[in-house]
């Protein structure tokens, strides 16, 4: 604007600036304790500049500025002054105000220094979990006859540093029940104990670490750990806590790729894109596809049901999708970067978007595996058939008139239109190209040309049709469907998954079955309903079979115009039942199929990039972020296909050589969960707010032997549980004086000495039932629903389980959110809503409390007793002590028990075999701290 | 070697920590016990806590589960009536959308509102009872929330995030303070027989120790998991602890007496005396017949009976220095306060529960001298709709409601904030959830933005980044 006049000025001086200074200038100036939105408005220019949504106002145009918008109230995102509106008279001055031009003097314009840009760069320069890991040379040491390996070295060279002496070796009881626990979770049987006191042989520790690598057991065990990353649950919590499909699939996953010790990355890559894998891992046995099992990871976390707003909802959910992605794999936080540029870290606020946009690009679905290719090779017999029978039409002079309407959002006249996927063995890869024959319903048999028809070749297969994602523009679908059976179509908007289980807000956006029921005959259905809600959202489609009926599916439109595209022309010389020996022998095929095998899995969608929430609004969008890995680890480098989501690349670019994260992070939790505190503590978070590494030249080190030795984590594990440090005892060394551990080594953090720790919830579980007799050491399966106590009540409650868990171990129990296991809680299994690599190990009396009254503890108590009346009396006490604590009891301790065996038998007036006194000497065991904890 | 070690007898924290002759030093035992803590982690220290003299030591949280309707109850709108049954959005412009997207007409209370006491506040015909009471209310009338579904605004109400797993307000304050009674928890749930969509996970410590998740309590033999003996007889279960405890000082010297091991030894004298504690609490037969007429013990409607019970627990849970008292709402057979239909039978039945009491409660506190000390909240995750769903009932909505605070610290008589006409969204003086955690915190001295722990690499508050403590109410 020109020059203002004297009177405009006089106007912004009389009604517009105290309204600024008195209800804007809290937040928006440079005297503003915490600026909000990035917006200053104490200078025309700041204004003008605007802050995170862009210019404040435009001037002379108040119906196309923010600023006015925002203090009308009119948008409810954007409602300012926050806490009160204007009075109406000074929402007036400031449009009157606007459309004056925005009159302003000259004056002097202080800049606020915390306008500063984010330096990405610097942040990466000063940080070192950015730069990669760097060879180290073993260091020298001075005892050298201390070091078994490499990872001695390191730890020793530090301890000497400070003067200090590692701890002496601990005794061979100690580290067998140590190892073993850490490796399978349970304690050693008093028979292994033993074989290995009387090994004297060289390797008898070797011999013991492979028996326990090679024990089914220890895949259990490691899986547990990783579920506890992957936040891993069977029931969605929220209201009623639906079953999440085939959750256990991806927990077995876990056990048996421990067990076989599939390398890390592709293990990693089996998460982040195992549905992409040029060459999947299928195991021989089951026939089951590892590979696309491992991405059912993605969606085992928390979901809502019937959200108001359903993109909010969707943009939540990829939060904690990578959140948990980037702890678990790149120890970072990067979903702190979703409404703002990290604070502490070199993460932008694009590289959140940039990873978002790989999500945006994926889709769920419960995919159809088929083991050994037994319904593929069904299928080729079938399509023979079909295609046989096919010929009959043709030689009949059957055909049918032109097909319909153009403006459909697809037709199949011309085959599948681009974007369009089948998966499964029920649609066939492309639409009818001529009439043909459908084997799988004997009353209409025959299909026109440009149908996509699912029982072409059986009744029993299953499979999907889906369309590419697209803007929905009209409130209804119609589908013009021919369908039997159990079938379903429906609208997938932003992602939303959850109208399976409950269509509150969702109402007609899903059809099922006896709604897509024609008998056989083509007729409009129409996807609707609430669908009018959701114009202008992202949605595609997708029509199900689900191995019982068929669904054909001739035109998805807008609108529905009648056309004529049915009338089949049958000549009267049409003989039917010469269909009929091939339906007979299709069918016959058919029978013997196998059902397709069930998972939950992350697939392509339509390949799309997601834009920058403005302050993680969804409802205010920045600039497009292309799909590519973090900047920091030169993600920028990473070239994405136009045709496919890009996860397969984004893996790959992770277990790439050299890379600062992945193989650090990695084998910084195994060392964590040998050892009790990882050499970078806060094992989920290598950033600024984490905490520094105690022994970077060792993680260097591991990490770089890691991946050099083909990423295998039993390697690892062998080695870090033989090594020297891993058999020291919990007691120092006494040449340490105590002031001298004061001064330097306080924590433990040197690892002067090994650090006495309680086991985890599961494997204290696991030990009761161990000792009790109780334990079922089957491997693997559908999960046991957890004993239900009187105070777990609640919408969506499930079945009650049995007390004991069917003897399974922990991990099988299910973990329901609102109704997880009291016991297991009680010993600090965490909420499974985020990635947690370091649990918490709290010590509480509601533990006393588990251990000393809950009923479980009690009955397993009873049920050891029972089983050590087996022994003799002599015996009984030694053997207990064996079993639970892998030694012998003390002279002192045989007292004490003897006494309060004879205190026992007192109040009891029993005798000395009673089951009752043994049940009680047990449970004591039990509550021995020794039961839990580890030395 | 009956070491006398489990008596009944209640100890004292001092006693407690003067026990250390089991090679734990006091300072030891209250930070592996994890008494209170913001701070404490990060290597800095234990910090001086509180941050500020608190104005009151125990929260009574009388928790609405379901959306109360506060138009129909605190937040008086005669523009209700005058354009009752006329359509909605013509009335009163763009309306957000709803969880059940079945927008009837504009609707009136059922209910007659009247002013009460010297400050006047309008309480309609549902509360009676707490009517006396106005002059010691602070109502809030311009709450909001984020959410419109019943889960998410639970946890958002609890938590500060509408997502499981954050740890909810009284685990935050157990943390913050620690408890003065150690032979109870610091965070008590009284379940009144509803559990909030949701679940137990609204009473959470998640990342903060486990020690300070809500425990549940409800009325019956056990009134807490694992409180009871298993055992027929109590010398039974006496001379195992008493053997318990030789073997575990046997032991001792195995473990190098490593600290975390002498807490757990510790705990079972806690847990033993948790055993009398909790049934004492329980055991009501102590109280007079006034008391229990004043609470709504003998009322004829059962319950009545169950929520008196439960706020004359919550009085007792006070008296023994528990921090935070929360409690849920029986079952009156209408889903809750959620009346998406038959708005007057449910809100009826819900009121006739609750209203005496809550108002015995306050009474009672008063009495005692312990409302000074005692902050006492009424809130729901919600409010409901001016506009009826269906014929007859109201929908949920998060754009403006009533929460009430009474008692310790807080200004009696006043209110704050304004709903629109219609008490569809706030318009004055607009409250976040996280400004009512932040003032809630302040009362009891703790200062939000300082009260934090540092979890998955970010210092987590109750309040996250926001909370504004509303001055406007404190006394």
């Amino acid at each position: 604007m020109g020059q203002p006049s004297d009177a405009e000025l006089e106007f912004f001086e009389r009604e517009v600036r105290p309204v600024l200074a008195n209800s804007c200038y809290e937040c928006h100036s440079v005297e503003a304790k915490k600026v909000k939105a990035g917006l200053w408005l104490d200078s025309r220019a700041a204004i003008l500049e605007g802050g995170d949504n862009g210019p404040a106002i435009v001037p002379g145009d108040p119906e196309a500025s923010l600023l006015i918008e925002t203090i009308r109230y009119q948008n409810v995102e954007l409602e300012m002054p926050p806490k009160s509106k204007l009075a109406d008279n000074q929402i007036a001055a400031l449009e009157k105000w606007v459309e004056m031009g925005a009159p302003w003097p000259e004056e002097e314009v202080k800049v606020d220094a915390r306008k500063k840009a984010f330096d990405l760069e610097a942040r990466r320069a000063e940080h070192w979990c950015w730069q990669p890991p760097v060879h180290r040379a073993t260091p020298e040491v001075q005892q050298t006859d201390w070091p078994l390996n490499p990872v001695d070295s390191f730890i020793l060279a530090k301890l000497e540093e400070g003067g200090l002496k590692p701890a002496p070796d601990t005794d061979r009881r100690s580290w067998i029940r140590r190892v073993t626990f850490d490796l399978i979770g349970l304690p050693p049987s008093p028979e292994e104990v033993k074989d290995f006191l009387t090994d004297e042989d060289e390797g008898a520790f070797e011999r013991v670490v492979e028996r326990l690598l090679a024990s089914p057991h220890y895949g259990e065990k490691w899986a547990r750990h990783w579920m506890d990353l992957m936040r891993y649950g069977e029931g969605y919590g929220h209201e009623f806590d639906y079953s999440i499909p085939h959750a256990w699939r991806y927990r077995d996953y876990l056990i048996q790729a421990f067990n076989e010790d599939v390398p890390y990355d592709q293990f990693l890559i089996e998460h982040v894109a195992g549905d992409q894998i040029e060459k999947p891992r299928v195991d021989p046995e089951s026939g089951i596809n590892q590979s696309l099992v491992a991405t059912g990871s993605w969606w085992l976390g928390e979901s809502v049901h019937a959200p108001t707003d359903v993109r909010g909802d969707e943009v939540l959910r990829m939060d904690n999708q990578i959140d948990v992605f980037s702890k678990s794999f790149l120890g970072l936080t990067v979903s702190c970067a979703r409404c703002h540029d990290h604070k502490f870290d070199a993460i932008s606020t694009a590289d959140f978007y940039a990873l978002a946009g790989f999500l945006q690009s994926s889709r769920r679905t419960e995919a159809l595996m088929d083991p050994h290719g037994k319904i593929a090779a069904g299928v080729a017999q079938l399509e023979q058939i079909q295609s046989e029978a096919s010929h009959l039409l043709e030689d009949a002079g059957i055909f049918d008139l032109p097909p319909g309407s153009p403006d459909a959002i697809a037709n199949f006249d011309g085959g599948l239109p681009a974007g369009w996927s089948t998966e499964g063995f029920a649609f066939p890869s492309a639409p009818t190209s001529s009439i043909a024959v459908a084997l799988g319903d004997a009353e209409n048999p025959i299909v026109p040309r440009g149908v996509v028809h699912s029982g072409l070749l059986a009744d029993r297969l299953s499979g999907y049709l889906r369309s590419p994602t697209f803007t929905l523009t009209e409130p209804e679908i119609h589908l013009r469907v021919a369908g039997k059976g159990n079938v379903s179509a429906r609208v997938v908007i932003d992602g939303y998954y959850m109208h399976s289980f409950h269509q509150l807000l969702f109402g007609g956006t899903i059809l099922q079955s006896s709604a897509l029921d024609t008998g056989g005959k083509y007729e409009w259905k129409t996807l609707g309903g609430d669908l009018r809600k959701y114009v202008g959202h992202q949605v595609y489609l997708e029509f199900e079979d689900k191995g019982e009926g068929y669904l054909a599916i001739d035109e998805v439109s807008y609108g529905r115009a009648e056309h004529s595209s049915f009338n089949l022309l049958v000549p009267d010389r049409f003989d039917a039942s010469s269909l009929q020996p091939y339906q007979k022998k299709a069918a016959a095929i058919a029978e013997g199929l196998p059902n397709a095998v069930r998972t939950l899995a992350l697939v392509d969608g339509t390949p799309e990039n997601d834009y920058v929430h403005i302050r993680g609004s969804h409802r205010s969008l920045g600039d497009e972020v292309t799909r590519r890995g973090l900047s920091a680890l030169d993600g920028e480098e990473l070239s994405v296909p136009s045709d496919a989501s890009g996860r397969l690349q984004l893996a790959k670019s992770l277990v790439s050589g050299g890379h600062p994260l992945t193989a650090r992070v990695y084998v910084n939790r195994l060392w964590h969960y040998l050892f009790g505190v990882g050499i970078v503590p806060s094992v989920d978070d290598f950033g600024v707010m984490g905490q520094e590494p105690s022994h970077l030249e060792l993680l260097d080190w591991l990490a770089l032997d890691f991946a050099e030795k083909g990423w295998s984590t039993k390697e690892m594990i062998r080695q870090l549980v033989l090594s020297r440090t891993y058999r020291q005892s919990c007691v120092a060394d006494p040449a340490n004086s105590p002031s001298l551990i004061e001064q330097v080594d306080p924590s433990n953090i040197l690892l002067h000495k090994a650090r006495v720790r309680r086991l985890p919830a599961e494997s204290i579980r696991d030990s009761i039932l161990s000792v009790s007799g109780t334990l079922n050491p089957k491997v693997g399966g559908g999960s046991v629903p957890v004993y239900l106590t009187s105070f777990m009540e609640g919408r969506g409650m499930p079945q009650s389980g049995p007390l004991d868990g069917g003897g399974r171990r922990s991990l099988y129990l299910a973990i329901k959110r609102n109704f997880l296991s009291p016991f297991e809680a009680a010993f600090d299994r965490p909420i499974p809503f985020t990635s947690i690599g370091r649990r918490s190990v709290s010590n509480v009396p509601a533990q006393s409390l588990t251990l000393m009254n809950d009923p479980f503890v009690i009955q397993e108590a009873a049920r050891w007793g029972k089983q050590l009346l087996e022994v003799s009396g002599e015996d009984r006490i030694a053997r207990a002590f064996e079993q639970a604590f892998a030694r012998p009891p003390l002279e002192v301790e045989v007292e004490v028990f003897r006494e309060f065996l004879t205190t026992q038998q007192e109040s009891y007036q029993c005798g000395p075999d009673d089951e009752r006194l043994w049940a009680d000497f047990c449970h004591l065991l039990i509550n021995k701290k020794e039961f839990i904890y580890l030395k | 070697m009956h070491c006398n070690r489990f008596t009944a007898r209640p100890i004292t924290r001092r006693e407690l920590l003067q026990q250390g002759a089991h090679g734990i030093g006091a300072v030891a035992l209250a930070s592996l016990m994890n008494d209170r803590a913001f701070g404490a982690q990060g290597g800095t220290g234990l910090q001086q806590l509180p941050h500020y003299p608190p104005k009151a030591k125990n929260v009574i949280f009388l928790y609405m589960d379901g959306g109360p309707s506060h138009i129909d109850t605190f937040d008086y709108k005669p523009a209700l009536e005058k354009y009752n049954g006329r359509n909605a959005s013509e009335v009163m412009g763009k309306l957000e959308p709803t969880q059940f997207d079945n927008v009837g007409t504009i609707m009136g209370s059922p209910w007659d509102f009247k002013q009460h006491g010297e400050s006047g506040h309008w309480v309609s015909s549902l509360f009676p009872h707490v009517a006396k009471h106005a002059d010691k209310l602070a109502v809030i009338k311009s709450c909001t929330s984020l959410f419109s579904e019943h889960t998410a605004a639970n946890y958002f109400l609890h938590t500060g995030s509408g997502l499981q797993g954050r740890p909810s307000m009284g685990a935050w304050v157990g943390y913050g303070l620690g408890s003065s009674n150690q032979n109870l928890p610091g965070f008590v749930v009284l379940n009144g027989g509803l559990i909030p969509p949701g679940g137990l996970d609204n009473f959470n410590s998640s990342f903060l120790p486990a020690t300070y998740q809500g425990s549940i309590f409800k009325a019956g033999k056990e009134p807490l998991a694992n409180i009871v003996p298993m055992e027929e007889k109590s010398v039974l279960q006496r001379n195992k602890l008493d053997a318990l405890r030789s073997l575990d000082d046997l032991a001792a010297g195995h473990f190098n007496r490593d600290r975390a091991i002498e807490a757990a030894v510790a705990n079972y004298e806690t847990a033993f005396r948790m055993q009398t504690a909790v049934p004492d609490l329980m055991d009501l037969r102590g109280e007079s017949e006034a008391t229990r007429r004043l609470y709504g013990l003998e009322d004829p409607y059962d319950k009545t009976q169950i929520f008196g019970r439960q706020c004359l627990v919550a009085r007792r849970l006070v008296e023994r220095g528990v921090r935070f008292v929360e409690l849920t709402c029986p079952d009156v057979g209408g889903d809750r306060w959620d009346q998406h239909s038959e708005l007057r039978e449910g809100h009826e039945n819900n009121c006739k529960a609750v209203d005496q009491p809550i108002a015995g409660l306050l009474t009672d506190l008063q009495a005692r001298g312990l409302l000074e000390d005692t902050l006492v909240v009424w809130a729901g995750e919600f409010g409901r709709t001016p506009f009826a769903q269906g014929a007859n009932g109201r929908d949920h909505n998060p754009f403006g409601f009533t929460v009430w605070m009474a008692g310790g610290g807080v200004k009696g008589g006043v209110s704050y904030g304004e709903t629109d006409e219609f008490g569809y969204k706030a318009v004055q003086d607009r409250v976040e959830m996280h400004d009512l955690h932040a003032t809630i915190l302040y009362l009891l001295g703790l200062e939000h933005e300082k009260s934090t722990f540092r979890f998955g690499g970010r210092d987590m508050r109750l309040t996250d980044v926001h909370g504004r403590v509303i001055k406007e109410i404190l006394a």
